[in-house]
């Protein structure tokens, strides 16, 4: 099968590599790029642990084609972190017991990070149903919740502070 | 002031931002130069005699480098000594549906499942077994021929005189119940990577690396050594970091032996990971438990006597089935309540189905729902309230049960009054409007077992602490975090005995190289024991510092006082210890709040100030290595042999030094029209006997008891003549946010004298009563008795129906009501029909069941 | 698991898709939000040597007012469906099915054609290849059995998609592009009701566009959808229903089910009980009682058949008493 030489912009930069037509996105990722954040839970398309942003929206990076995904700007968890700091979002699953076994943890970051860039004050409702595609083995959900209104507060606290 | 610094305190967990940030790495995430891609063959039938595999038109295909198969390494291993039945790959015969038959060794993943199906495997099939109750009766075709009737172990156990108990009940209630069968289904499908060293020496293969997601580095290495014919010193292996185990990891998963084998023959690195189907397959997760359960209480709620028989579908392979089996009498008769004599009888069955072994809460979850629910049972027909009748029958601690277990800090009581209080159960109980409801019930675990799987005098857990010369402490410990916080753990009680900040901790962990023994993480042993050996390890260390301190300070090592990263004389932490151990306290505990590491300021403000009677840590440190030389201390634990249990055939496993304590309210609502119910919310008070970082425990508690509520209301392993109809996280469902309810923790903490610092588990004593709280909740709303779980919506409406003679009925599968299992069910459609279909033995269930059912109907969707 | 191997088209232009589909010889196979197909690709159920991927064509994308009602492109996604103002407005019963479909990550990535050429499920069937061949393989893909109608010729995997039956009872139009021509046809003319043909598309055709006829603009709807868990889950059985109420009497309605046939289901005599009366309870009874008797359950998935059709039946009369009750338009 002839390879496909492909262009993705991944965490703002732009890589190039040769990639198979039935490459994965996850797959290019973690065996590609070296991006091993993203991780594979289930075969079917329902756990979420490998979600990803694809122009601000969440996806499953094994459920896309990474030569489908050219010309798309790709956030992984390894780019949640800002200037090299945890990112509010970060630091509050730490701290809340957000993160247990911590598998699940990349998709949720991304799950929430677009959750936030899209409506910076959740409702605890709106919180609940972006959480609803990915599953966590651990926390049963509880401190997460927590951890995403601390990283709301966090947040507004930051901006007061600006 | 605080008792303590570190102790105590929420910190967020040292590898949590590893986690965050997609840097940490889990097996899968490893790769080295030169690996090879592993991808096994699972056998096609349940029950099979392998007549001759053929790899050749597998390794004539490009890319492909080795194919193993079973006579590649033939030594029988298991995780229990007594139950060495399972081999790298199969040697003479498959017995599930999923046994590995080869592993094919490839450059990509795609060649190596393109391989696959080049095997040509010869199969004369067997019949197969799928029932245990069937399985017991079995006199020929046996799963393993060492093993009659396909019972791989029963124990017949009498405390007391149960006959006279029953005789002393004013009333004793029967009943039937079934737990289906659930798996931990982990985030993280099983990996291993295996690597082979050439010896300088003989230029051949040497030393075995292996990193692999496992609970249990150690066993790993010593089944190794037992297949590979290797000694334990030339193996390696490393733990990283593991998505989530919940036991599914606590023993020697196939993969990881067989990825050794692989790299072996294929001389280079081998990587294997897990389908999500094939994690279903190697499973090892809570079986299906027949508990047949009698209770006979006086008319003042006193328990006379309980008597049990049991049965636990355990799969093809012993893996922990004794362990399970025993686990689910002596925590049945357990030291949770006074049961004054006890009767019980379990059988551990063979089946050709994937082997059953440890999931949280081992062995005790399925007997306890059946328990709490007929108490909550016997509470009604005496009239008295369930919050009641449990505290009628409090164990009086320090004691020892009638099985032999010994009980000393005991927090039940105020677990029981606290979730009472905090679900408002006095005023509410009874009061809800028909279709909502309230149940309590109680659970128990082991803070580890007291005795380990493989007996010996050897301590269960060591532990080493090396401090460098400005001030930074390694803790070298073998416990296996896997996502429980056990690092964390460890560092909180190195930093909280040796007085300095968290930041200044690192923990090496779980690394056979490097990491003194401990035994695994399952039991919930590993803040008890590991804990203990942490402690007793900074004792050491900080002994060597204090006498070193003391010298400088012209005092005596019992005077010197050490904390918050600084180290008094006795007399002047006296006048200005408090103020500044709060100012150094906050910054101990600032993990949480500004990063782990102020050390440079903090060095800095104190070389400034130096008076004689106090010290900065480092001065402390420093002073102590001149002193000594290297600064380092071990320490290790073993159970007291008191805690060790009775002397009677079995009496080995239940026995813990200490125990975990939960009650549960659980609030729920019943649609009488659909039969689904919907949990509200769930109180859950845990004695963790001290809780050292309040955020994990509460996230391990709530997570048992979501856990439970998933096995409760979703979670079923759905079967099909030894096929799993629902190997994927997409059929098999756990819980999503959008319906997991609030758990709300409440943490009691009793402080056992022999825990460190006070502690015992928090990690799977909370899940078991999970289920029958919910079970009694419905009960509560609608007032029936399901005594089958998962309580799935139609097995919820088929009970309500029943109660209703007019209403239409609702079929299950098999025709068994959820109110009074019988049987086994089994998913429906067929299999085999028409002769056709795939290639069983002609007495293999799937075959028999057809002829017996007659012609083919259009609509055989029940055929049981 | 890894895909099988294909050639990789990606046209940006309906035109150019529908060129490519024309000239491509071998086993062809269109791809938009790949939420269903990619993992079935990886079960092989498809092992297409050429996968058209239509993620890039823009034009099928988007919703728009139009003078016979409302035109929405084949690959809108879900999400894009759910949160639209005038669909929420005027075609409730579509927002509600969209919304309902699996998690919202998913519904970010399926589009509504999809939905609507959502293959068939059975528990059979969406399986491994190591799986099936240990099952001997079934009607619908590589096996001539059928486990869940033994001895039966036919194939009884069901048609699990959410939107689709809202679709019927907004009596939706569907437009398919061929290389020769364009053609439109009514959805409810568009399933087979056989598990494994399942629907009239050729694999040379694309679903370009769905369209809300004015007729149905402004029905009152409502979707109900038995699941297990409360997200992620396909539905294990669906009920549409939508209707025109003045001055508290029905004037038109419809109902739909899902997830219990090999198609989405028009449940005929509706209008027939319902046009002219004010809704009772026993009325509602009538409806679910019609919504049951369309529903053919076998054992395709984990809940029984027999409870799979008794919920069709209280679902249908729930959502019509609520559909009815909540204030009149």
């Amino acid at each position: 099968m002839k390879k496909l030489l492909i262009t993705l912009n991944v965490n703002g930069r732009d890589v190039e590599f040769a990639c198979a037509p039935n490459q994965t996105l996850l797959d290019a990722l973690r065996l590609d790029l070296r991006l091993t954040g993203s991780k594979r839970g289930c075969d079917d398309s329902s756990c979420g642990a490998c979600t990803v942003e694809i122009d601000g929206e969440p996806m499953l990076a094994c459920t896309l084609l990474a030569a489908a995904c050219e010309g798309q700007r790709i956030l992984t968890v390894e780019g949640i972190a800002e200037h090299g700091a945890l990112a509010a979002i970060q630091k509050a699953y730490g701290e809340w017991g957000g993160a247990q076994c911590g598998f699940c943890t990349p998709g949720f970051m991304i799950a929430v990070h677009s959750l936030l860039e899209q409506n910076p004050d959740p409702s605890e409702e709106e919180i609940r149903a972006a959480l609803s595609g990915n599953l966590c083995r651990c926390t049963g959900y509880n401190q997460m919740y927590q951890a995403v209104k601390a990283a709301i507060e966090a947040e507004k606290a930051g901006r007061r502070a600006l | 002031m605080n008792e303590f610094s570190v102790i105590g305190k929420p910190v967020a967990l040292v590898d949590s931002a590893g986690k965050t940030t997609g840097q940490g790495k889990y097996t899968d995430d490893l790769s080295m130069p030169g690996m090879l891609i592993g991808k096994i063959l699972h056998s096609p039938l349940p029950h099979a005699r392998i007549v001759g595999i053929d790899a050749s038109r597998a390794l004539a295909l490009d890319g492909v480098v080795a194919v193993a198969v079973g006579a590649d390494a033939p030594n029988k291993y298991g995780i229990l000594p007594v139950g060495h039945d399972e081999t790298a790959l199969a040697v003479d015969k498959v017995r599930y549906v999923g046994d590995n038959v080869a592993c094919v060794v490839a450059e990509s993943e795609a060649i190596a499942e393109k391989a696959l199906e080049l095997v040509d495997v010869r199969y004369e099939p067997l019949p197969a077994w799928f029932d245990p109750e069937d399985s017991m009766r079995a006199e020929t075709d046996l799963l393993h021929e060492q093993r009659p009737h396909n019972i791989e172990k029963e124990y017949h156990h009498a405390f007391g005189d149960p006959a006279a108990g029953f005789a002393q009940a004013d009333t004793v209630i029967e009943g039937r119940y079934i737990a289906n069968e659930v798996t931990h289904a982990a985030m993280e499908p099983h990996s291993t990577l295996a690597a082979f060293e050439i010896d300088p020496q003989t230029g051949r293969p040497g030393r075995l690396t292996v990193w692999s997601s496992t609970q249990v580095p150690y066993y790993l290495q010593h089944k190794l050594s037992i297949v590979l014919e290797m000694p334990m010193s030339q193996i390696r292996v490393i733990k990283p970091l593991v998505g989530g185990g919940f036991g599914g990891k606590s023993e020697v998963i196939p993969l990881e032996i067989i990825a050794a084998v692989a790299a072996r023959e294929a001389r280079a690195p081998v990587k294997i990971t897990y389908t999500r189907e094939e994690v279903f397959w190697a499973h090892r997760g809570r079986p299906r438990t027949i508990v047949d359960l009698k209770t006979g209480v006086t008319r003042d709620g006193k328990i006379t006597a309980v008597a049990a028989k049991v049965i636990q579908d355990g799969g093809a392979y012993c893996s922990y089935g004794v362990v399970t089996i025993l686990y689910a009498g002596a925590l049945l008769g357990g030291a949770l309540y006074q049961i004054p004599n006890f009767q019980y009888d379990g059988y551990r069955v063979l089946t050709n189905k994937p082997a059953c072994g440890a999931m949280r809460g081992h062995g005790t979850v399925n007997v306890r729902f059946a328990f709490e629910a007929q108490l909550d049972e016997a509470a009604q027909r005496i009239g008295m309230d369930p919050v009641e009748i449990r505290r009628r029958n409090l164990l009086v601690p320090p004691c020892v049960t009638v099985n032999g277990l010994r009980v000393g800090s005991y927090g039940l009581p105020e677990c029981i009054a606290r979730v009472a209080e905090r679900s408002g159960w006095s005023e509410r109980k009874g009061k809800l409007p028909r279709g909502r409801g309230l149940g309590i019930a109680c659970s128990h675990y082991v803070s580890g077992a007291a005795n380990s799987i493989i007996r010996s005098d050897m301590p269960h857990s060591t532990v080493n602490i090396k401090i460098d010369r400005d001030g930074g402490v390694v803790v070298y410990t073998g416990a296996s975090d896997i996502g429980q916080g056990s690092d964390t753990m460890v560092a909180q009680i190195a930093a909280e005995t040796l007085g300095c900040s968290l930041g200044r901790v690192r923990v090496v962990a779980a690394d056979t190289d490097l990491t003194p023994i401990d035994i695994g993480s399952y039991s919930s042993r590993v803040t008890f024991m590991n804990g203990n050996a942490t402690l007793r390890a900074a004792q050491a260390v900080k002994r060597q510092i204090a006498e070193a301190a003391a010298k400088r300070m012209n005092s005596t090592p019992e005077d010197v006082i050490m904390r918050g990263d600084r180290v008094w004389n006795h007399g002047a932490y006296g006048d200005e210890g408090p103020g500044a151990v709060e100012e150094t306290a906050t910054i101990a505990a600032s993990g949480r709040v500004e990063g782990q590491i102020l050390r440079g300021s903090v060095q800095q403000k104190r070389a400034e100030e130096c008076p004689k009677d106090r010290m900065t840590f480092e001065e402390a440190v420093v002073a102590a290595i001149d002193f000594h030389g290297a600064l380092g201390g071990s320490g290790s634990y073993a159970p007291p042999v008191e805690a060790r249990g009775g002397h009677y055939k079995g009496s080995g496993v239940g026995p813990s030094p200490a125990y975990s304590y939960s009650a549960q309210v659980a609030e729920v609502s019943v649609d009488e029209e659909t039969g689904v119910v919907t949990v509200h919310k769930i109180w859950a008070a845990h004695d963790c006997g001290r809780a050292l970082n309040p955020v994990a425990v509460e996230g391990q508690v709530i997570g048992s008891v979501w856990m439970g509520l998933g096995q409760a209301l979703e979670e079923e392993l759905v079967w099909k003549d030894g096929l799993l109809m629902n190997p994927g996280l997409l059929e098999y469902r756990s819980p999503s946010a959008a319906e997991s309810p609030e758990i709300e923790c409440i943490i009691v903490e009793s402080v056992d004298p022999e825990g460190p610092f006070g502690a015992k588990e928090a990690s799977e004593g909370s899940l078991a009563a999970a289920i029958p709280a919910i079970a009694n909740a419905i009960h509560d709303a609608v007032g029936i008795r399901l005594r089958e779980a998962p309580f799935t919506p139609e097995r919820v409406l088929a009970a309500l129906r029943a109660q209703r003679p007019e209403a239409k009925k609702v079929r299950l599968a098999g025709n068994v009501d959820p109110a009074r299992p019988a049987t086994f069910r089994e998913h429906g459609g067929s299999l085999c029909h028409g002769g056709r279909g795939p290639a069983r033995h002609p007495l293999d269930p799937a075959v028999r069941r057809k002829s017996a059912a007659g012609s083919a109907s259009k609509r055989e969707d029940d055929a049981r | 698991m890894s895909l099988p191997e294909f050639q990789l088209r990606r046209p940006k232009t309906l035109a150019e898709a529908v060129s490519l589909l024309a000239q491509t010889d071998g086993i062809v196979q269109v791809i938009a939000g790949g939420t269903d197909l990619i993992p079935s690709m990886r079960q092989r159920l498809f092992a297409p040597s050429e996968l058209v991927d239509l993620r890039g064509v823009t034009e099928l994308r988007g919703i728009r007012q139009s003078a016979e009602g409302l035109e929405i492109g084949a690959l809108t996604p879900l999400a894009e469906i759910d949160r639209n103002e005038i669909i929420r407005r005027d075609y409730p019963v579509l927002a509600e099915a969209a919304h309902a479909v699996a998690s919202p990550v998913l519904r970010n990535m399926g589009t509504i054609g999809g939905n609507i050429c959502l293959d068939t499920r059975c528990l059979w069937y969406n399986q491994s290849l190591a799986w099936r061949k240990s099952c001997g393989y079934c009607i619908k893909k590589d096996g001539d059995l059928c486990h869940v109608a033994p001895g039966g010729t036919e194939c009884w995997a069901v048609f699990a998609g959410d939107t689709p039956p809202a679709l019927l009872v907004l009596d939706a139009e569907i437009e398919i592009a061929g290389c020769d021509a364009t053609r439109r046809v009514r959805l409810a003319d568009f399933y087979t009701n056989q598990g494994d043909t399942r629907m009239k598309l050729g694999s040379r055709e694309i679903l370009t566009r769905v369209f809300l006829p004015r007729s149905t603009r402004g029905w009152r709807g409502a979707y109900r959808k038995l699941r297990v868990r409360g997200s992620i889950d396909y539905p294990l059985a669906g009920v549409a229903v939508a209707l025109r109420m003045r001055n508290g009497v029905v004037e038109n309605a419809k109902a739909a089910i899902t997830a219990l046939n090999p198609a989405p289901l028009l449940v005929s005599g509706i209008e027939e009980q319902l046009a002219g009366k004010t809704l009772t309870a026993v009325l509602a009874e009538t409806v679910g009682a019609l919504a049951a008797n369309t529903a053919r359950p076998l054992t395709t998935s984990a809940l029984t058949p027999e409870y799979r059709r008794e919920m069709v039946r209280v679902m249908a009369k729930r959502a019509l008493v609520e559909v009815a009750s909540c204030g009149s338009r």
